[in-house]
């Protein structure tokens, strides 16, 4: 070893401050995104989906069903889900897809340190979202027709969209920092999106109880989602319902730490680290974490079982027997309910229940058809009858049965009531559209226009200094 | 021949590679079994093997892609303990190298030199002229998706070079191109080693590339060193045991073609004469069996045919004994594994 010489000093070293290899390789990937790449291919199917959301929300806004915040919400909500879709995708090419490519190699043979490397190419991969998040502003903006709710739903979709593309780029990454090829990365990227996405879109049975608020909880989407709903539609403070963002803050926490201080540093041309020995921990934790995840999304709440005991009369009529409308008509009826008995009522609670006759039956959400899907009498005396006034907005075309059910409070814990029905309201809609509903027609068609254009415009620039030489 | 003048002066320089007893395994198979060898500056290192020899794992090595279970190297003074220097040092075209479609090639290469710790205008200049060292300038601003694999190469040469590595390694830099693709990127090869004074080491199955380009040459079968050292060291050390007694080989013109094969099979020491195949101008003799081993035999029947053949007046366009080729040495040190 001794006879080992130095020729010369041949480290390059520049006259100026050269930029941080973390700095390069984010402008190139940033240039590689959004030049011709796949960023921009995936920001114009987002802006043909939020176009197509915000038409199908709007038109339901028109027949006066969805108040703006829940607009808001419901849009917030879709534009997060489609991001992170798209992080995960775009996560997951950026290490498996250079090792497809043979492109890896070369840059690994850098002398950049590898931490470096991941940071780049992870700014990069995240700068589709500030992107997706502006071209969807106009779309808050028409669907909060004036409503405050159009800057908070701003504040917390940025911030919380943020918090949750943060956690699923790194997710996407690290999927592709343990495969070999793009197939395999976008595969586990696809089943952790679907994981985390199907509980928070179960209905709103399998969300109660304490077991389906665990669930909701630990879940960042269906945590994000419940957060939101709660501050954005139903006005609750941040002081009494932070807890919920425990889990998701918690969730990005987690994988950038896994992704930077663990994996980052070993990155290398084939999948994963070199140790096999944490190569396969990584593995049975993996498949542990999925399967543990797996089994909690599956469990629902139990149902909670009662025993029938005295029944109480009590006699509940309805203004009307039948109509026909069309769809987006309001209708207005009254119903009237009646003790027969020789004593003073308990509180009676008189819900709506609207099923659809063309679908053997099958129960529609009145939350969704009425402002009013209960109302309440504190008590009735004996032989005495109230009148309540109800109001239904005829939504879908079709064959429904309207009815009530007067439910008179129980008087214990260990006893039930007898809930009485009310003769039904026959009910048949007639079809009903509008071409332009809430003024978002020159947003929803504007919006891909905007992006083509954009696509155009960049493609342009970008030939401008390239020659276009054929292969010799 | 210039190229042997180079590599004379090039014997008094420095070493700048060695590897020292480099060992690696998969599973229970012994990839590498102690690979040592050693690489001076402005030489061209010819690294054979047959598939499954040994020889990518020892480029992965060499290049810090991969880590030895045992041994170590040192590029330049730099141990193999510290890879990051270690890259600084080394410039490399892998085998199967991918290229960003999007780019042009001369924003491929200031990006790589920036990576090495270039100024953006630093890195684009000598950008430039790599661009022109390999011939590719008038494509410099062209998208490299338009490149042909000829230009890939020559592009994927160039960025090896950004950081004016003290060695390079290029595997296979000539797979895929033409006869003359494949003739320009060995002379640029060549002019890597002795203008800018690097170290190369190629990897090639083309024999008579390496033969013709390098000065070193190590052949490795089944992870283990058969042979090592200058080309002409490596061939006559084994030449003594297969050349003795070999056929010989001589190209005449085709107008005298007939009458060198009547004189050649007038020497008693020839048993048969015959044409090679589809190559014109060229005959083949065989000696008598008790040439075979005999060195002043074997070397006294070369003079007297090549003697019959000038005496008669028929011009001699090549003359060479079967065996004496790099590719005739690499079968034979090989032939186990192959079969």
């Amino acid at each position: 070893m001794s006879a080992l010489q130095t020729t010369k000093d041949r480290r390059v070293t520049g006259s100026g401050p050269a930029l941080s290899a973390w700095r390069l390789v984010f402008i190139r990937e940033l240039t590689d995104m959004w030049v011709g790449g796949k960023a921009l291919v995936l920001i114009f199917i987002y802006t043909i989906f939020l176009s197509v959301i915000t038409y199908v929300i709007a038109s339901s806004s028109d027949l006066s069903l969805i108040p703006p915040k829940e607009m808001v919400y419901e849009t917030i909500k879709n534009v997060m889900a489609v991001s992170l879709f798209i992080g995960l995708i775009i996560g997951a090419d950026t290490l498996s897809g250079e090792r497809e490519r043979n492109t890896l190699e070369s840059l690994l043979l850098t002398p950049s340190s590898r931490r470096q490397i991941v940071f780049g190419k992870f700014l990069a991969a995240i700068t589709f979202w500030p992107a997706a998040f502006i071209i969807a502003i106009p779309t808050f903006k028409v669907l909060s027709q004036g409503d405050a709710i159009f800057s908070q739903g701003l504040f917390w979709g940025a911030l919380l969209g943020t918090v949750m593309v943060l956690g699923y780029v790194g997710v996407g990454m690290l999927a592709s920092f343990w495969s070999n090829s793009n197939k395999t990365s976008y595969f586990v990227s696809l089943g952790i999106y679907i994981l985390f996405l199907v509980p928070a879109q179960l209905p709103g049975t399998a969300q109660t109880g304490a077991m389906g608020q665990f669930l909701q909880w630990v879940n960042p989407i269906a945590a994000v989602n419940h957060f939101l709903s709660k501050i954005l539609v139903n006005n609750i403070k941040f002081s009494e319902f932070w807890t919920w963002l425990e889990a998701p803050v918690g969730f990005t926490l987690l994988v950038l730490g896994i992704l930077f201080l663990y994996a980052a540093s070993g990155l290398r041309l084939e999948e994963g680290r070199a140790s096999k020995f944490w190569s396969r921990i990584s593995r049975a934790m993996g498949l542990t974490v999925i399967a543990g995840l797996m089994l909690l999304s599956s469990a629902s709440p139990a149902a909670a079982l009662q025993t029938v005991t005295d029944p109480e009369p009590l006699q509940i009529s309805i203004s009307m027997e039948s109509m026909t409308v069309k769809a987006s008509d309001s209708v207005f009826f009254d119903t009237v309910l009646t003790n027969n008995t020789t004593e003073a009522s308990p509180t009676i609670f008189v819900a709506m229940n609207i099923i659809n006759l063309e679908k053997a039956g099958e129960p529609i959400d009145p939350e969704d058809w009425s402002p009013q899907r209960t109302q309440s009498i504190d008590s009735l005396a004996p032989g005495e009858s109230v009148t309540l006034s109800w109001r239904v907005n005829a939504i879908l075309k079709g064959d429904v049965m309207i009815y009530m059910v007067a439910i008179p409070q129980p008087n214990g814990q260990n006893v039930t009531s007898n809930p009485v029905a009310s003769p039904g309201i026959h009910l048949t809609v007639t079809p009903f559209t509008r071409l332009n509903p809430g003024g978002v027609l020159p947003y929803v068609i504007g919006q891909p226009l905007v992006v083509l254009v954009g696509i155009y415009l960049l493609n342009r620039l970008r030939r401008r200094g390239v020659d276009s030489g054929g292969s010799d | 021949m210039d190229q042997k003048q180079d590599s004379n002066v090039s014997n008094s320089q420095p070493e700048i590679l060695m590897a020292k007893d480099l060992r690696k395994s998969y599973g229970p198979r012994q990839a590498l079994q102690g690979l040592s060898f050693s690489l001076k500056a402005g030489r061209v290192l010819g690294f054979l093997g047959p598939n499954g020899a040994g020889k990518t794992t020892s480029i992965r090595i060499l290049t810090t892609m991969m880590e030895p279970e045992l041994g170590h190297f040192v590029v330049d003074g730099t141990s193999s303990e510290h890879p990051e220097e270690i890259r600084r040092k080394i410039g490399v075209l892998p085998e199967n190298l991918g290229f960003p479609r999007q780019m042009t090639g001369i924003e491929y290469l200031t990006y790589f030199g920036q990576l090495y710790g270039r100024t953006a205008a630093e890195a684009r200049e000598y950008g430039w002229k790599l661009m022109e060292d390999v011939g590719l300038k008038q494509r410099a601003r062209s998208l490299i998706g338009s490149y042909s694999h000829g230009m890939r190469q020559r592009i994927g040469i160039a960025r090896a070079l950004v950081n004016d590595p003290v060695v390079v390694f290029l595997d296979e830099p000539t797979l895929g191109l033409d006869p003359r693709g494949q003739q320009e990127l060995l002379s640029l090869i060549q002019r890597i080693a002795r203008e800018r004074n690097a170290g190369v080491v190629l990897c090639s199955h083309a024999l008579s590339e390496i033969e013709s380009v390098c000065d070193d040459v190590v052949i490795l079968n089944r992870g283990q060193v058969v042979a090592q050292g200058s080309v002409s060291e490596v061939i006559g050390r084994v030449q003594q045991s297969i050349l003795l007694g070999s056929a010989l080989r001589v190209q005449v013109p085709a107008v005298s073609f007939a009458k060198a094969r009547i004189i050649l099979k007038a020497i008693p020491a020839i048993t048969k004469v015959s044409p090679i195949g589809e190559m014109e101008g060229w005959l083949r003799m065989e000696p008598v069996e008790s040439v075979n081993g005999d060195a002043s035999k074997a070397y006294q029947i070369n003079n007297t045919i090549l003697s019959d053949l000038i005496r008669n007046e028929i011009p001699i366009l090549s003359f060479e004994v079967e065996g004496g080729r790099l590719h005739d040495v690499f079968l034979h040190l090989t032939e186990e594994t192959i079969q």
